[in-house]
């Protein structure tokens, strides 16, 4: 879901997936390269992203990852699913007004 | 900065994926490392640190080959192309690379053969069940032959193991008179054991009520003979051969498991065998059986103090002494016998004997039938072969131009039909592997249409053998079938097949071969139809043999009396008589009597004198012999052709003696005068002649396919017999008397069972077993042959009409209306098919001789059989050409000119 989210708007390569996860959260959540690339290589294979070489002008050839429709698909899915989770955690969590 | 590509190739290794898959992963890897560098540089590191950095991202590298290669299963290629691989890398290494070489190829194309199969699954689906078809009747054929003929005997060193029978001058080989054999045993210095047997029957009172159990009397060493030992308690001793000493019994493993419930204490145990105490001593293991496979127990066999030499009854094996031949067995025997004949003249004048295999005895008759069986499926996956080289010859036509452009971009010819070969075994490997299963699956129901007729038919089994058989077929199968797309794809030339735009090149030499392979088959199928049909036309007028009664309606069922509470003759009487009387008084019954043997199932000879014609001793004649009651010559409807037949009246022991002979007998014996009158002495006994008071129609007691012999009735009170068989004639169904039948001989004495309880019809049916097995087999491979004949032939017409489609619709265009395209198509289609039938004819004449053994009153050269079968194979033929001839002439001439 992370990674889905993260090339939703525009598309990534996986270096810099990996710093924005870092970045965000803070540095409270990392993905090391061994564990980063086969979830992505994964989540292609379903389908759920693409990958696409692009040079860009005095830079390394790279491959750019993005959402596809059916990524898009799972990507809204699993959002509703994680912030029905999170609600029913919170109100389990928080303390009953009397 | 370091070249990182070249450092994650060296680190990263994903032999599992396909190459190009392989090079993007080790890219993209190589980037990201790149990035932590210049990321690490950017924020001040020197070039070392960073450079440490960025390769300290991956810490276990072979840890990440095995996650990438997971998360991209979708693309691992499979296991043969990487074999293949390593074979070229080894190969391009290896001083002599050709082995390698050619394994790769296989390799490569047993992966293609898979694929094309996979491509045109109809084509595949016809092929394989073709094959499966011929490959798994022959393995289940084979397994009939294997279990029956090729697996040696359940016992110890079984080639030792051999039969010794008497031959007596007027009926050949023959059973042993006790006498005989204990002079055998005395004499004989061949063998390690000699014993007699004699299977018998005995009433057994267990907690289901009376029963009637098969058994054996057997000389004391038989199962030392055998070579095997009782698994509890012990075996026979000498001295348990004499009558009172005879009260132990050694019992089956089946029967202690069912009477017993495997009690381990089980020696030593009382039981009562015919109103007799007997102890069980011994119990076999398991899977021993001996002589038959429904005997339960044994007991030793007793010799009087003065056995009968004129009697032959027991059967004889022995073990030959290690390093023994047969030879010198037969020799010693056959001296041994003739210096008996000679010894004792007024007994055994003239006789002899003979040693032969216990294995060759047992097989030696269904031989024949089970070579003639295999032979004919040998010939169904023939049919099967040349069907599939067909449909391979057409698919090749199809992939000329695959094969072409693979020519011209450098296969050689070898190469292309090696490969074709190959992918011919893949699809016969396939077949076989189907036909492995429906040969599994054939077993049962030939065991079924076996059992009583075919011996150790329960043996057959799906064993090593028949697999490595089945292997072998297949190969050979595919070989045979791959070989002619094989020869025809080293032939393809590659100009020709470019240059006609996609039109068949090999048309008319592939045309030619597909038309040879077509002839074969049909050819053939007529032999096996012609095979089907003589065996058919026997089993017709074998069954349509009259025995000489009617056993419709007739219940038969047998009775045995104890010698310990029927010891005296007027006590058997008694019962008999009784018996009769309540059974004739039962509803629906219209006629009962009794016989000591039952006809067509048994044999009775007995020789008999002539009054007023001497005989030289030891060459009487002899004959047939029924003892019976009044009733049982009604009850068969054996009719009366003149004087009388045997009333009640002669049923008596006082009464005068009486006999009523058939007409064989009369025939034979009173040529030119009437029998009647006449006083014949029957077992030359000496209590005078019986005089002859009618003649009776002939009766086949030795089966419907003897000529029947001559046969004498006398009354039953004459001869008493403990064991009888009663012939209850009813109105309806004669097994629904069945349960009258128990209820009657209850009523008279609680402790007897009526046992052999069979309709007479089915003592008929089971006599011609052996011929309906060989038969329906024949038939259903000769039916399997026809069916496979028929589709080649319609794959082959219609592929013809297919590619003729343009010709077809000029010469329409042109003028030619749809009859002549119709004659046109059926005439090149039924000429192959009559080519076929004339060679098969030829081909049938020549081998019909090795079936005549399989025959009843047909010849093997019977005209009808071959005109019939030769018009079926034309209509099926006519048929198969006349459903794509039909298609032709729907053409339409435009469409089929504008493809041009």
């Amino acid at each position: 879901m992370l990674i889905l989210s993260l090339v939703e708007d525009r598309a990534r390569h996986g270096y810099e997936i990996g710093k924005l996860i870092e970045a965000r959260s803070g540095g409270r959540l990392t993905f090391a390269l061994p564990t980063l690339y086969p979830t992505l290589l994964r989540l292609e294979n379903r389908g759920l992203i693409k990958g696409r070489w692009v040079e860009k002008a005095g830079e390394r050839e790279r491959c750019f990852y993005r959402l596809t429709p059916e990524g898009r698909r799972v990507l809204a899915e699993q959002r509703a699913t994680w912030k029905a989770y999170i609600e029913a955690v919170n109100a389990v969590m928080e303390p009953t007004r009397a | 900065m370091r070249e990182w590509t070249a450092f994650v190739r060296a680190h990263l290794s994903l032999p599992q994926l396909t190459p190009e898959r392989e090079a993007r992963i080790i890219r993209e890897v190589a980037a990201q490392l790149e990035d932590f560098y210049r990321d690490a540089v950017a924020r001040g590191a020197t070039d070392a640190e960073a450079d440490a950095f960025a390769r300290a991202q991956v810490g276990d590298w072979t840890r990440m080959a095995r996650d990438v290669a997971h998360a991209d299963r979708p693309h691992i290629r499979p296991r043969v192309d990487r074999v293949a691989d390593h074979l070229e890398t080894l190969a391009a290494t290896h001083p002599q690379p050709g082995a390698f070489r050619m394994l790769a190829n296989v390799l490569t194309d047993i992966r293609y053969g898979i694929r094309q199969m996979v491509k045109t699954p109809g084509f595949t689906i016809v092929a394989v069940l073709t094959l499966a078809f011929g490959i798994g009747a022959s393995s289940a054929i084979f397994s009939v032959v294997n279990g029956v003929m090729l697996k040696p005997l359940s016992y110890p060193e079984p080639e030792r193991l051999v039969r010794v029978m008497e031959i007596l001058p007027q009926y050949g080989r023959f059973a042993v008179a006790p006498a005989n054999f204990l002079d055998w045993r005395a004499r004989t210095t061949v063998f390690e054991h000699i014993s007699a047997f004699w299977p018998g029957n005995a009433t057994y009172v267990g907690s289901d009520g009376p029963e009637r159990l098969i058994c054996a009397s057997v000389s004391w060493d038989t199962f030392e003979t055998l070579g095997i030992r009782p698994a509890l308690g012990r075996g026979f001793r000498p001295e348990e051969e004499v009558r009172t000493r005879d009260n132990v019994i050694v019992i089956s493993h089946g029967m202690w498991q069912k009477r017993f419930g495997s009690d381990p204490n089980v020696v030593g145990r009382a039981l009562s065998l015919n109103g007799v105490p007997v102890e069980v001593v011994g119990v076999m293991p398991p899977n021993f059986y001996f002589p038959t496979r429904t005997a339960e127990f044994w007991r030793p066999l007793t010799f009087d103090a003065n056995p009968t030499r004129g009697g032959h009854y027991l059967g004889v094996v022995a073990r030959l002494k290690p390093g023994v031949s047969l030879d010198q067995a037969s020799g010693e025997m056959k001296g041994i016998a003739e210096q008996l004949a000679r010894q004792y003249p007024n007994t055994s004048r003239d006789e002899s004997a003979e040693t032969a295999r216990m294995h060759d005895l047992i097989v030696g008759p269904v031989k024949p039938m089970l070579w003639t069986l295999l032979a004919a499926v040998g010939v169904v996956v023939l049919i099967a072969c040349a069907n599939v080289a067909n449909l391979l010859l057409v698919r090749a036509s199809v992939r000329e131009k695959e094969l072409a452009i693979r020519a011209a971009m450098g296969a050689g010819r070898g190469r292309l039909a090696f490969q074709m070969l190959i992918e011919s075994l893949v699809l016969a490997i396939v077949g076989g592997a189907a036909g492995v299963l429906l040969g599994y699956l054939a077993i049962t129901p030939i065991q079924t249409l076996g059992a009583g007729s075919i011996p150790r038919v329960l043996d057959v089994t799906l064993d090593r053998n028949v697999l490595a058989f089945t292997i072998l077929v297949t190969l050979a199968t595919g070989l045979l079938f791959g070989v002619a797309p094989a020869w025809q794809a080293s032939r393809g030339g590659i100009g020709t097949v470019l240059k006609e735009g996609g039109r068949s090149s090999t048309g008319a030499r592939g045309h030619r071969l597909r038309g040879l392979l077509l002839v074969g088959e049909v050819a053939l199928s007529l032999v096996l139809l012609v095979g089907a049909t003589l065996l058919l036309r026997s089993f017709a007028r074998l069954t349509s043999v009259d025995p000489g009664f009617q056993p419709e309606h007739v219940l038969s069922f047998s009775v045995a009396l104890p010698q310990t509470t029927y010891p005296g003759d007027q006590h058997r009487t008694q019962f008999f008589g009784r018996l009769l009387d309540t059974l004739r008084a039962m509803p629906g019954v219209q006629a009962a009597g009794m016989v000591q043997t039952v006809p067509i199932r048994n044999d009775y000879m007995l020789s008999f004198t002539i009054e007023g014609r001497p005989f030289e001793p030891g060459g009487e004649p002899s004959a047939n012999y029924r003892a019976i009651s009044p009733g049982y010559l009604a009850a068969l409807s054996i009719p009366v052709l003149r004087g009388r037949q045997i009333e009640p009246s002669d049923d008596a022991a006082t009464a005068p003696k009486v006999a009523v002979v058939d007409e064989a007998f009369a025939k034979k014996h009173f040529p030119g005068e009437d029998a009647i009158g006449h006083g014949i002495d029957i077992g030359n006994g000496t209590d005078g002649f019986y005089t002859i008071v009618g003649v009776v129609g002939n009766v086949h007691h030795e089966g419907l396919d003897a000529t029947p012999r001559a046969t004498m009735y006398a009354p039953f009170a004459h001869d008493l017999f403990g064991t009888m068989t009663m012939m209850v004639k009813v109105a309806g169904r004669p097994e629904d008397f069945a349960a009258s039948a128990r209820h009657a001989v209850r009523e008279i004495d609680a402790s007897l069972p009526a046992f052999a309880i069979t309709p007479l019809k089915e003592v008929v049916t089971e006599s011609v077993a052996e011929r309906r097995f060989s038969m329906l087999l024949l038939a259903v491979f000769a039916m399997v042959a026809l069916f496979l004949a028929a589709v080649g032939l319609y794959g082959v017409v219609a592929y013809a009409v297919s590619q003729r489609t343009q010709e077809i619709g000029l010469r329409m265009a042109i003028g030619a209306q749809r009859e002549d395209v119709l004659r046109m198509v059926l005439t090149d289609g039924m000429k192959l098919a009559l080519v076929g039938i004339v060679l098969g004819v030829g081909a049938a004449l020549a081998l019909a001789r090795y079936v005549q053994s399989l025959l009843f009153e047909v010849t093997p050269f019977d005209p009808w059989s071959y005109v019939a079968t030769a018009a079926v194979l034309l209509a099926v033929s006519a048929l198969a050409c006349y459903v794509p001839a039909r298609r032709a002439t729907a053409v339409d001439p435009l469409v089929a000119l504008r493809a041009e």
